[in-house]
């Protein structure tokens, strides 16, 4: 896997995994950790499309997906920004934690292990 | 999901060896398509039918509802894969030149992409590296407001900065205007994250063919599924 900078965000390519949802989580991730700051301006698709080396629909596609969920804004000849609204940002941060939730307890369940030993476990965990 | 190309039962024989057998396949419209297979497969003959200089012993070609024909050509911007330009010409008469015998050639256009390209104006084309003068003849086509590009191995033999060159021109020109492109390669790494749809060539025939992002949740990489059909 290939890591990049563009701007204030950093990517890292999977060839193996749809690249528009890799894009799409790599900016919602950045922003829920507060990697980059509220109101960040995004890289332009076309800087992005030229240093990722992708389709610019890809991008263009992440982009609008962003701002349908509000995550981001775009400015009339400005370019896109990252929203300013910090309750937008705490509300990916827990769409992401509950997803993240999903895939731990659908492999507990796998495993075969119950909510009662899966808290022990999380218990013991060094967190 | 449009259609831009159609091709449909399509049998080519040269001299008792077969090029294409019964072939079928599609290419969406507005898309970037990859063409990919082994040497040999038959992608060039496939690309060739399109503008007309290869003739199919049966089967029918559409593109946009109409066998190829030089009215459709005008439309169409086709790198061979083996092209050279005048020698004793230098790089900006090159331009010049090309922009009286193409339609709808864009000098302006051609002179950007020259520049983001690092290509010398001035230099002669008998002088320059196998890589710029792939990137110069990617310019002829690049340059066209062509509503379909056909690139014949715009890679092959070609450095790792040319290569990169060459796909930041296919960006630059895609960015502002969809358009319908097809890139044959066998070279597959640098360009597959620019493909949208594929359809993969084996011994005159296609033998897998998708949208690339399905393709990568089902199977993974495009390189992956390249090894697995072809090892």
């Amino acid at each position: 896997m290939v890591k990049y900078q563009v701007g204030d965000f950093t990517f890292e390519l999977d060839h193996s995994e749809p690249l528009y949802e890799q894009i799409l989580d790599q900016i919602r991730h950045a922003i829920a950790r507060g990697d980059v700051q509220l109101g960040t301006k995004l890289p332009s698709v076309r800087d992005l499309a030229q240093q990722l080396k992708l389709n610019p629909s890809t991008v263009m596609k992440a982009y609008q997906e962003l701002e349908r969920t509000e995550l981001s804004e775009t400015r009339k000849g400005q370019g896109t920004y990252i929203t300013n609204s910090e309750d937008k940002v705490l509300e990916v941060k827990k769409t992401l934690a509950q997803s993240a939730v999903h895939a731990f307890t659908s492999s507990m369940k796998d495993l075969g292990i119950n909510r009662k030993i899966a808290k022990e476990l999380l218990e013991e965990v060094d967190w | 999901m449009e259609t831009a190309l159609k091709f449909r039962n399509i049998t080519k024989t040269y001299d008792n060896k077969s090029a294409l057998d019964n072939l079928s396949c599609e290419f969406p419209e507005g898309k970037v398509s990859g063409l990919l297979g082994p040497n040999g497969a038959g992608k060039s003959t496939l690309l060739k039918m399109i503008v007309g200089l290869v003739k199919p012993d049966s089967g029918e070609i559409l593109i946009w509802g109409k066998p190829p024909a030089i009215s459709v050509n005008a439309h169409i911007a086709y790198l061979p894969d083996r092209g050279n330009w005048y020698d004793f010409q230098i790089v900006k008469n090159a331009l010049t030149y090309a922009s009286n015998i193409f339609p709808s050639f864009d000098i302006k256009k051609a002179r950007e992409l020259c520049e983001s390209m690092h290509l010398d104006p001035e230099a002669k084309i008998a002088s320059l590296s196998r890589g710029q003068q792939a990137c110069l003849n990617l310019i002829f086509c690049l340059a066209r407001d062509a509503k379909m590009i056909l690139l014949d191995e715009p890679f092959s033999g070609i450095d790792l900065i040319s290569r990169e060159r060459i796909i930041h021109g296919i960006i630059d020109t895609i960015i502002d205007n969809r358009k319908t492109i097809i890139i044959s390669t066998h070279e597959i790494y640098e360009s597959e994250s620019l493909f949208e749809s594929v359809v993969f060539m084996d011994n005159g025939n296609t033998i897998l063919t998708g949208e690339v992002e399905t393709l990568r949740s089902q199977e993974g990489s495009l390189e992956t599924v390249y090894r697995r059909l072809f090892r």
